[in-house]
């Protein structure tokens, strides 16, 4: 286990200068750029020049005034709502792919996943040509006579972001159910058949439980990824879809204040990193104590 | 095995074949319109023209930050690919600060990119480094450099021990080992994280438009040309980003999938 091969040094003075050299790039451009980024949010700005005295009244900030919290709460509601959506679809999807055998199985997933390295800016165009006034839906919805005129529903508000947000991410979803599908023994199954469980009981009781923790970690990277997000509510959302995302970036462009919005940033790496351990603990759920 | 099919299986066939035409529709809308022209909405089926492929030669714009575009992605899969491996290499089999230097690496790629965009366009500020492409690279490497490390790792823990010690006995040094043993045995994995690698960098939108500078990628000129509307030849580009993109996955495919399949089925 110990020690392999090349990189191993017989002087333990080489040993720490490779270490000095391993870490610097990435303390370098990783690491200290994160702690200057949480230091500035402990600055102010005044008249548009940045003061660095230290202080907490940006976060004071966020507490207090009546629109930040909301705008938080909101936008995690809605990537909540984007996760949800997003496993509902991706679950069955990833199922069926393992129920397939071999060569297929993989080039129905490679299918699914090419969509993923496709432009995001042209996705998001076209998505919201689909869904505008004029775009595909409206048209389909009408010509099935469920309405008379188009409908303003889908273009530039919340649920114009939360459809987008849910076809540019499912991918993300699919991937890790798949995965945890993949990894459950067949054995299991085959003792659970030969034990008299219908295919659904064997469902119910093997295969969903073994699958919770691919379920939770599609869940909160779907989450963590449209949570980040600034684009998306950017070019759908109008005037009313109004993101967290979008707030902490107008605080480096429109309103230029960077400590502000470093302290936004702050808030949000602790949602994202609650929502990272929050999906790792659930997916440590009842199904894996065998 | 006989195979039947279950009433149960082709629910899972239909939701499948939803999702895939959910995923598929946003690309399908610009390819349609790259070789036909709309008006009022209406897609004229009658008329099949390539005018948006010669209307993409003669825009320099675009062409301009394509070009743009492939220098950054090949100098962020160099500077991913060769740091990935040496921080690969330097961890493996080592238990003292592995951990500590995996975190670091894997941090960009967990935190939301626009926290790790704003944080490097505050440290460019601070250490006074004007924005230009170079800073744009230094954002895709730190991006992309958890795929690239991860890929190669796994790779590099698969290699036995007893090849090395193998190439140890029959009198190899130690950099002959690397060249000979080592480096062909982890090419594959190599090729297939700098394509995972360009991959990332060709799309990467949130941390590139924060660093960028005067010189912008394609994603980001497309996020600006976004407000007004689009040409018909962007739709064109659209069209052959896609069948390069589909190419550059059945390559990745070829040199990461197939181990993994085999272990598999």
């Amino acid at each position: 286990m110990s020690g392999t091969a090349v990189g191993r040094s017989s002087a333990g003075r080489w040993d720490g200068l490779v270490t000095v050299v391993a870490f610097a790039a990435p303390v370098f451009f990783i690491l200290v750029p994160l702690a200057i980024f949480l230091g500035y949010s402990f600055f102010s700005v005044h008249d548009g020049t940045i003061d660095r005295a230290l202080t907490v009244g940006n976060y004071v900030r966020f507490f207090t005034d009546p629109v930040f919290l909301p705008v938080l709460w909101n936008t995690c509601l809605l990537c909540a709502a984007v996760a949800v959506i997003c496993v509902l679809l991706a679950y069955p999807t990833a199922y069926f792919l393992t129920q397939l055998k071999g060569r297929w199985r993989y080039a129905l997933l490679m299918l699914l996943m090419v969509p993923l390295l496709m432009s995001y800016v042209i996705k998001i165009y076209a998505i919201r040509s689909i869904l505008g006034q004029n775009g595909f839906l409206n048209k389909a919805l009408m010509a099935l006579g469920i309405i008379d005129t188009p409908s303003s529903l889908f273009v530039f508000n919340m649920n114009a972001i939360l459809l987008t947000l849910t076809l540019l991410l499912i991918p993300f979803a699919i991937l890790p159910i798949f995965l945890s599908l993949e990894r459950i023994p067949q054995i299991l199954l085959r003792a659970s058949d030969d034990l008299g469980a219908s295919s659904a009981q064997t469902f119910w009781r093997i295969t969903l439980p073994l699958s919770l923790p691919g379920v939770a970690s599609a869940a909160s990277f779907v989450f963590v990824l449209a949570l980040g997000d600034f684009l998306t509510p950017q070019m759908v959302g109008g005037t009313s879809g109004f993101t967290f995302g979008r707030v902490l970036y107008s605080q480096f462009g429109t309103a230029f204040n960077w400590p502000f919005g470093a302290a936004l940033s702050v808030i949000l790496a602790l949602v994202v990193i609650v929502a990272i351990l929050l999906g790792e603990r659930l997916g440590r759920g009842p199904g894996v104590t065998q | 095995m006989t195979t039947f099919i279950r009433p149960s299986t082709m629910v899972l066939a239909a939701i499948t074949a939803l999702v895939a035409a959910l995923l598929y529709s946003p690309l399908f809308v610009p390819i349609v319109s790259s070789f036909f022209t709309i008006k009022g909405g209406q897609v004229d089926w009658a008329a099949p023209t390539a005018s948006a492929y010669t209307g993409l030669a003669g825009n320099g714009e675009i062409l301009t930050a394509l070009r743009t575009t492939l220098i950054v992605g090949f100098s962020t899969v160099i500077l991913s690919v060769v740091s990935g491996t040496l921080l690969a290499l330097y961890t493996h089999g080592r238990r003292r600060g592995r951990q500590l230097l995996q975190f670091i690496i894997f941090l960009p790629f967990l935190m939301p990119p626009v926290i790790s965009g704003l944080a490097l366009l505050i440290f460019f500020r601070e250490i006074s480094f004007e924005r230009s492409l170079v800073t744009v690279v230094i954002g895709h490497t730190v991006f992309v450099l958890a795929i690239v490390y991860r890929t190669i790792l796994t790779r590099l823990e698969s290699i036995s021990d007893t090849m090395i010690e193998a190439s140890y006995d029959l009198g190899a040094t130690r950099w002959q080992t690397f060249w000979r043993i080592l480096i062909p045995n982890l090419s594959s994995a190599m090729i297939g994280g700098a394509i995972l690698a360009f991959a990332l960098s060709f799309d990467e939108t949130m941390i590139t438009i924060l660093v960028t500078g005067t010189q912008t990628t394609l994603p980001v000129r497309l996020w600006a040309m976004m407000r007004l509307g689009f040409s018909p030849d962007i739709n064109a580009l659209v069209a052959l980003i896609l069948i390069f993109t589909i190419l550059l996955c059945v390559l990745a495919a070829r040199f990461l999938i197939p181990r993994q399949a085999m272990q598999a089925t």
